[in-house]
Order: C-alpha cells, then sequence, then structure tokens
C-alpha cells in the first residue's frame, strides 16, 4: 500500500512542477498554456535525439533540448504577446491548442510515434525504510517541484523583477505607462517555464510512459494540480500534483478500480472546479 | 404593381420553408453520382470526409454557435462506435441503421453529463475539463477495447448498403439529413438560444430562455452528431479502434472547425473534406502524413489569433453590399402613424396624468426590498407600486441602487430582502427566466445583444411566441430600426439596444424595465424615444419602468416619479409633486443650488 503511494509521488512530483508552471503562467501572463507538457515533451525527445543520433554527451544533449523547449515556448509566447496581447484569458488559452497539436504531430514526424529510449539521468533507490523504496527519480521530482514553487516565490517578492511581473499580471495597462517593458517581461516567463518543464519531463521520462502524447497529456493531471490552487497559489499546487500522484499510485494497486484511475484527474478537475466556481451562476458581474 | 416593391420570391414563405430540402436531395444526387463514379480507392476516402463532415457540425454547434471551447469530440464518436459495435454483437434487432440512431442518442447522453459541469464553468475551465475527459477516456478505451474486435466480429453493414459504394451513398444520406436538422435547429429557437448564450448569459435568461437548456441542449445535439459521426465510422471499417479516436484528433477537429467556421454547415462540409484532403495530398507528395496536423496548428493559430474564420470572411464578403444598405436606426420625431394632431416632443413637455390609469390594479408591488453587499446596503427598504398598464420613472443620482434594485427584482439577486410581487404573484426564488416568462422583462445598459442574430431572429427569440412578420416589421418601423432581415453585427450598439427595446416591446409583458434606454442617443433622438414610450401602455398594453438621467425624456414619459438616492426611497407619487421636493432637488443638485 505505501510502495504504491510511494510509486505514485514520483509522478506527483512532476504533475507538480508542472501544475506550478501552471500557475506561473496564468498569474504573470493570462494564459492556461496547454502546449506546457508538449513543449516540455519536445525538448527532451530532442535531448534523446542528440544523445543518440549525433553521439552528444547525456549532459550537453539535455542542456540543449533544455533550450529547445524554452525557445518554443518564448515562440508561443511571443505569438500570445505581439497579436493576443489584449484578448482574453480563454482566447489566449485556445490559441495554444493549435501548438499543442503541432508539436505533437511535429515530434511524430522528428521521432517516430515510438515511445522514446530515455538514458536514466537519474536512476536508483535513494533511501529505503523498513522495505519501502524511494526511488531517485521521486526524490528530484518533489525536490524539484518545492524548489521551483520557493524559487518562484522569492522571486516574485524580493526582486526587482518581481515586482515588475507582478504589476505587469495585475494591472498590464498601468505597468507600461510606468515604463515596465511588458513583451520581452511576458516572453520570459514563457521561456522559463518551457525551460522547467523540460527538465522535470527528461528526469521523470525514464520511468514513466514517454510517448509524445502521453507525455503532452500530462497536461490534464498538471492542470488539475494548478486548479487546487485555483491557478493562483503555488504552494497548493504542489501539494494538489503529490496528492494526485499519491491517490493513482494508490488506485493502481487495486485492480478493480484500475478504470477509475483514469478519470482520476477528470474527476478531481470537474470536483474542484465546481466547487470553486459554485457562486459563478452569471458569466458577467452585473 | 411595380416590379421592386413586389414582395420577393427568396422571402416567400415556401420558398424559406423547400429551400434547404431542394438543396439536400440536390446534395444526395450529387452523392449517388460520386458513389457510382468514383475510383474505389477515393470512395473510402469520401466516406472518412463524411464521417469526420458530421463530427465538425457537431462541433460548430457546441463551439461555433454556442461559444464553448470542447476538446471531446471524438470521445463522444467512440461513444457511438462502442454502442454500435456492442449492439452488432449482440445481433440486436432493427439492423445498423437503428444501431446508428442508438449510438447518436448514447452520446447524446453522455454529451449532456460532459455538459453538466458547463453550467457553471466557462472558457478556459471548461476546456480543461473536455480535454481531460478526452484523455482519461482514450486511456480507458483501449483498455476495455471495442466489443468484439478481440475475436475480430466486423460490423455487418446494412444489406442494401454491404460494399463500400453503397455505404458511400449512405453517409451521404445520413449527412444530408444531419444538415438538415442542424439547419432547422439552427435557424430555430434552439439556435438562437446557443448563439444568445455565447454572446450573454444574463441577457439570454433576460429573455425568459434558460441557460442551462441552452447550454445542455448544444452539448447533446453536438454530441448526438458526434455519435452517429462514430457509428458511421463503424461501419465503415468494420473493426473499429481506439487509434481512430485519440484526443489527438479531436484537438486537430476542433482546430477545423475553429478555422473553417463550422457554425455554417458548407463550411463544416469543407472541413470534413480538408481532413481527408490535406493528408492524402501530402501522401500523393510523398510528404509524411503528421505534416496534415501541423498545418492545422499553423492554420489555427492564425485563425485563433485572429479571431475570424474562413466561413465567416466569405459570409462577410457576400453580405456586404447588403449590410450597406442597413442604415442604423433613425428615430423620426413622431412614429411613422403618429395622427395629424399629434405634436412632437419637446424640452417642455409634460407628461398627461391619467388619474384612471394610476389607480388600476397595480401590476408590480415591491415592498421592502434590501439588498446588501457587504457592509453596504445598495437597496434599503424599497417600497412602492406600479399600477397596470402605467409607466413610472426611476431616478437618482449615480450610485443610487437604480440598476441594482432593477437586478433583484427581475430576480439576478435571489438573496435580497423584502417581497416582489407581480399581478399579485409573490416572485421569491423565481429564476430570472422563470420571471421573463411570467411577463417581467428588463433590457440592460450594457450590450447584450447577440450580434451573431438577425434582427428578426433576435425578436423572435425574445418574444417567445408566434408573431406574424407584419407585427415584427411593424414594431420595428415604430422603433425606427433596421428591417427584420438586416444583420445585427452590422448596426451600431445604439441600434441595438434599440432593437432590444422594440423586441421587449412586442413580447407583450405585463412589466416591461427599461434601464437608460437612451444612453448612447443624441438629444433629439432623446426625445424621440420620448414620443413612442409614452404610448406604449395603450399600443401594446404594457406597464413600463423607465430608468433614466435626461429629465426631458423623464417629464415628457412619466406621470409618476420614484427617487432613489443611498439606496432609499426619497420620493415617490405624481411627477409635479415629486420634482417640486426639496430633498430630491438637494440630491439632484446639491445643497448650494438650493441655498441660492
Amino acid at each position: 500500500m505505501l510502495q504504491g503511494a510511494i510509486a505514485g509521488l514520483a509522478a506527483g512530483g512532476l504533475y507538480a512542477v508542472l501544475g506550478v508552471c501552471l500557475t506561473l503562467m496564468s498569474r504573470l501572463v493570462r494564459v492556461v498554456n496547454f502546449a506546457q507538457a508538449a513543449t516540455g515533451m519536445f525538448g527532451a525527445f530532442t535531448a534523446v535525439w542528440l544523445v543518440r543520433r549525433l553521439d552528444l554527451p547525456i549532459w550537453l544533449g539535455s542542456v540543449l533540448g533544455v533550450l529547445v523547449a524554452g525557445l518554443l515556448a518564448a515562440v508561443i509566447g511571443w505569438i500570445a504577446a505581439t497579436w493576443l496581447s489584449e484578448a482574453s484569458t480563454t482566447n489566449r488559452s485556445a490559441m495554444t491548442v493549435g501548438p499543442l497539436l503541432l508539436l505533437i504531430s511535429l515530434s511524430f514526424i522528428l521521432f517516430g510515434n515510438k515511445p522514446q529510449p530515455f538514458t536514466p539521468i537519474i536512476a536508483g533507490p535513494a533511501v529505503s525504510i523498513g522495505g519501502v523504496v524511494i526511488s531517485q527519480v521521486t526524490v528530484a521530482t518533489v525536490a524539484m517541484a518545492v524548489i521551483t514553487a520557493v524559487a518562484v516565490r522569492i522571486v516574485l517578492r524580493r526582486t526587482r523583477v518581481g515586482t515588475q511581473l507582478r504589476a505587469l499580471s495585475e494591472r498590464p495597462t498601468t505597468a507600461e505607462l510606468l515604463g515596465i517593458r511588458s513583451r520581452p517581461l511576458s516572453i520570459a516567463v514563457w521561456f522559463v517555464t518551457g525551460v522547467i518543464s523540460a527538465i522535470a519531463i527528461i528526469i521523470v521520462a525514464p520511468s514513466q510512459s514517454s510517448d509524445a502524447t502521453g507525455l503532452s497529456m500530462l497536461i490534464v493531471p498538471a492542470a488539475a494540480a494548478a486548479l487546487l490552487g485555483g491557478f493562483r497559489r503555488l504552494d497548493h499546487a504542489v501539494i494538489g500534483g503529490l496528492v494526485l500522484g499519491i491517490h493513482g499510485g494508490l488506485v493502481a494497486q487495486i485492480d478493480e478500480v484500475a478504470l477509475v484511475r483514469n478519470f482520476l484527474p477528470f474527476l478531481f478537475i470537474v470536483v474542484l472546479l465546481l466547487w470553486t466556481q459554485r457562486k459563478e451562476v452569471w458569466d458577467a458581474a452585473r | 404593381m411595380p416590379l421592386a416593391d413586389r414582395p420577393r420570391f427568396t422571402e416567400s414563405r415556401g420558398f424559406r420553408l423547400s429551400w434547404p430540402f431542394a438543396v439536400a436531395v440536390a446534395g444526395v444526387g450529387v452523392g449517388a453520382l460520386l458513389s457510382a463514379s468514383l475510383p474505389g480507392y477515393f470512395v473510402f476516402l469520401a466516406i472518412s470526409a463524411v464521417v469526420a463532415a458530421i463530427a465538425i457540425l457537431g462541433l460548430g454547434i457546441v463551439t461555433g454557435s454556442a461559444g464553448m471551447i470542447a476538446l471531446c469530440q471524438l470521445t463522444f464518436a467512440a461513444v457511438g462506435a462502442w454502442v454500435v459495435s456492442l449492439l452488432n454483437v449482440m445481433e440486436a434487432p432493427g439492423g445498423f441503421i437503428v444501431w446508428l440512431l442508438l449510438g447518436g442518442i448514447a452520446a447524446g447522453l453522455v454529451g449532456v453529463l460532459v455538459g453538466l459541469p458547463a453550467l457553471r464553468l466557462r472558457g478556459v475551465n471548461l476546456a480543461v475539463v473536455t480535454l481531460g475527459f478526452a484523455a482519461a477516456a482514450d486511456v480507458t478505451l483501449v483498455q476495455i477495447q471495442f466489443p468484439g474486435s478481440v475475436d475480430g466480429t466486423s460490423i455487418e453493414r446494412p444489406g442494401m448498403f454491404s460494399n463500400d459504394r453503397e455505404f458511400f451513398f449512405l453517409s451521404i444520406v445520413v449527412l444530408a439529413v444531419c444538415a438538415l436538422i442542424v439547419f432547422f435547429l439552427q435557424r430555430g429557437r434552439w439556435g438562437s438560444s446557443w448563439k444568445a448564450v455565447a454572446f450573454s448569459e444574463r441577457g439570454t435568461a433576460a429573455a425568459g430562455q434558460s441557460v442551462q437548456a441552452a447550454k445542455l441542449t448544444a452539448f447533446a445535439v453536438s454530441a448526438a452528431l458526434g455519435g452517429i459521426a462514430g457509428g458511421l465510422l463503424a461501419g465503415q471499417v468494420q473493426l473499429p479502434f481506439a487509434s481512430s479516436f485519440t484526443p489527438l484528433q479531436s484537438l486537430a477537429l476542433y482546430v477545423l472547425a475553429i478555422m473553417s467556421g463550422a457554425h455554417l454547415i458548407d463550411m463544416a462540409i469543407l472541413g470534413g473534406i480538408l481532413w481527408v484532403l490535406v493528408p492524402e495530398l501530402l501522401k500523393r507528395w510523398g510528404v509524411d502524413q503528421n505534416w496534415a496536423f501541423v498545418v492545422f496548428g499553423v492554420l489555427g493559430v492564425q485563425a485563433l489569433t485572429s479571431g475570424t474564420n474562413l466561413g465567416q470572411t466569405v459570409r462577410d464578403a457576400l453580405w456586404r453590399r447588403a449590410d450597406r444598405k442597413t442604415a442604423n436606426a433613425a428615430l423620426s420625431a413622431l412614429p411613422h402613424d403618429a395622427g395629424a394632431d399629434a405634436t412632437a416632443i419637446t424640452t417642455t413637455t409634460t407628461a398627461t396624468v391619467d388619474e384612471a390609469a394610476l389607480n388600476g390594479e397595480p401590476v408590480l408591488t415591491v415592498e421592502g426590498l434590501t439588498v446588501q453587499f457587504g457592509s453596504l446596503k445598495a437597496n434599503d427598504d424599497v417600497s412602492f407600486q406600479v399600477p397596470a398598464a402605467s409607466i413610472m420613472g426611476l431616478i437618482g443620482p449615480n450610485g443610487a441602487g437604480k440598476s441594482t434594485f432593477v437586478d433583484a427584482i427581475s430576480g439576478y439577486l435571489p438573496k435580497h430582502g423584502g417581497r416582489v410581487s407581480l399581478g399579485g404573484r409573490d416572485l421569491a426564488g423565481l429564476s430570472p427566466t422563470r420571471r421573463a416568462r411570467l411577463g417581467l422583462r428588463r433590457t440592460f445598459q450594457q450590450d447584450r445583444v447577440p450580434p451573431a442574430l438577425t434582427v428578426g431572429a433576435y425578436v423572435r427569440f425574445v418574444a417567445r411566441r408566434r408573431l406574424a412578420a407584419a407585427d415584427i416589421d411593424e414594431v420595428l418601423q415604430f422603433f425606427g430600426c433596421p428591417p427584420a432581415r438586416a444583420r445585427l453585427s452590422s448596426v451600431d450598439v445604439g441600434t441595438r439596444r434599440l432593437v432590444e427595446v422594440a423586441a421587449n416591446v412586442i413580447a407583450r409583458p405585463r412589466l416591461l424595465i427599461l434601464d437608460e434606454p437612451a444612453a448612447g442617443l443624441s438629444h433629439d433622438e432623446h426625445l424621440a424615444l420620448a414620443a413612442r414610450l409614452r404610448e406604449l401602455p395603450q399600443r401594446y398594453g404594457i406597464a413600463l419602468i423607465v430608468i433614466e438621467h435626461d429629465l426631458d425624456l423623464v417629464r415628457s414619459v412619466c406621470p409618476t416619479l420614484t427617487v432613489l438616492d443611498f439606496g432609499r426611497v426619497l420620493a415617490t407619487g405624481p411627477q409635479a409633486e415629486v420634482l417640486a421636493n426639496p430633498d430630491v432637488v438637494k440630491a439632484y443638485m446639491g445643497e448650494t443650488e438650493l441655498l441660492k
């Protein structure tokens, strides 16, 4: 039982990292980026390709792959910042469905539609307590989720760039009038979240299903995690991701409810949303 | 009769009813020709195009018309295919056609279930839910497989349509039937409600249309079409697999629906053709077929960033000449049918007080209405009566609580204190939709008129009853509005708000509340509007509450006035008394004015 929960924790850490990225995007650049996991997936696949085809060392391939993911995210961000700067969150988010479709298909073309042979960067058990093994991947992803959330918080609260970003997200027009350059800043946010998702996926992918669609659809549990924090709170997004992962691990052990497991993130999303939006009877405030 | 005055053949009722059938029959005819003449290889592709067209037709309703992002269309298709496979394995009676229908119904029911969250969720939240559903259903489908797929039980096509050519003809017939149904649904009440709910939920409810019903019917019809498409696909391949219904393909269909403008039937069919044509062309040119989705992705980003789609662009171009002829509302000083003795309203005109009307049975009774937002009392113990077929003006400075009052009595603030009754019936606990149906209508300060409708369709939607074309024309002419066939998207906001007033008048409610009807009109137009408003009780038998800042309009229209200030009733009664009340003057002009 406990082993199952711990096994789910690795996935939970990944959900949490992606959930933190989604929350960050939603807060700072007003978008729910459906292509969040897909850009990470594409970066990770590029890394695998670089390592296997060009015989680059793993670290160099990974770094280049992560950069590719960051640049891809930046391009999507550039589109959003250029043509949809005044658009609603819904319209900006709907636009990212295009890149999601495009990146999955492009990865089929470039890398084939088989799961990619990842060479694990981190592998093996980290600690074993009373027969329950905690893998290094688990430790790494959970730590990454927590560190990302804390780091983002520090940057937002304590640095000049953070203050500018918050100003930009809360009062975009006022911020621009104060001379904060919105486009470079928001594209930078896209770049950073692209980099973070790619790192997380490179770490976890070897121990998870690693086909393009499966990795890109991680956006669903990630969105569920972010929803626990209402797309606003980073700490709740981390908790949401971990809880979802643990639940998944637990349910996976019981054969009778194996099918329910697939619907777990979906049900999580529906229940959370219905609860948080229960007072949103109307589309407009008045 | 001069030729120009004759009713055009294209506007006659017979033509309006029959041309869709003629097009459908012609379409089936073309299908018959194609099924006989297409080379064998293309027949199979053509079936795929028809299947995709039906699925996109469904997306056109939920996404195109009703404006909700649904990323799980092929999951509904999978439900249809699954039901058809199951019935095939069970050797259920009725054969393929009946199974296909049952598959559509089953998918429609699943659509309602998935649509339930949409009653509270909108925009991007709903997109997350539908994508989550698609992803979960996909994994599940891979695990449980389609019935009969393990032992290879292929789906039995109907005897008459057993080979691919005949099955293609069957699929064309199904497409024609689906397109006809969608056409009449879109033109009818459901279609108007979908377009209305996409623009404004509050506006939809104020027209007496249930927002829930509008959203759920959109999901149900859309999913049912998805289910039919899936069932056809099952009959086409005879051994369906989960790989035909992946979330990736649902995303591609969504993008295709957005960029083609699938709320238009011809564009949905074009979308279906593109769905097959683009990969096929790529294959001919020796290019990886996966590029097709890359192309769709790029075009989708283009469509979503520019907010345009192919179908709408083409329609706009076709309509440009007609739009140019559509003038905005033009209010003459007096209605077109005013008697010879009528005089135009001037700034000194005052409303005549009809004692009989003032002492008539009250249509609206408000007792102790209180609305509290936190510690702020936006309405505090508001009480008054409005007699049937009379006009009351509700005035007060900005922030006096006038709009809050309208929201409260029209049902948008259910937690208010006090009692509101309409014609003796207590309205407590009734939704805005119910209140509108009981005869309490309102208009909005904001533009809540869905631009996707024509003027005539909007008037019919708001009126909620059978209207002769002549009645619609008459009320539109009375308010100087553009003709019924004009598109609301081609007129300015001031005109749309006049159309809103006209539509609510022809709905013949017992009480109509006009929230700043003259905002956005010039002063001359204010007076011209006043000349019409004061006739409404006699002409249409309705009582009015007019909220307005222009005192010239108020003075000339409203025999009685109620003044609100800081949420409380400052004065209520006949116009002359109320306007002479020192408290009212103080509230409007400030203390210093009074001291002079």
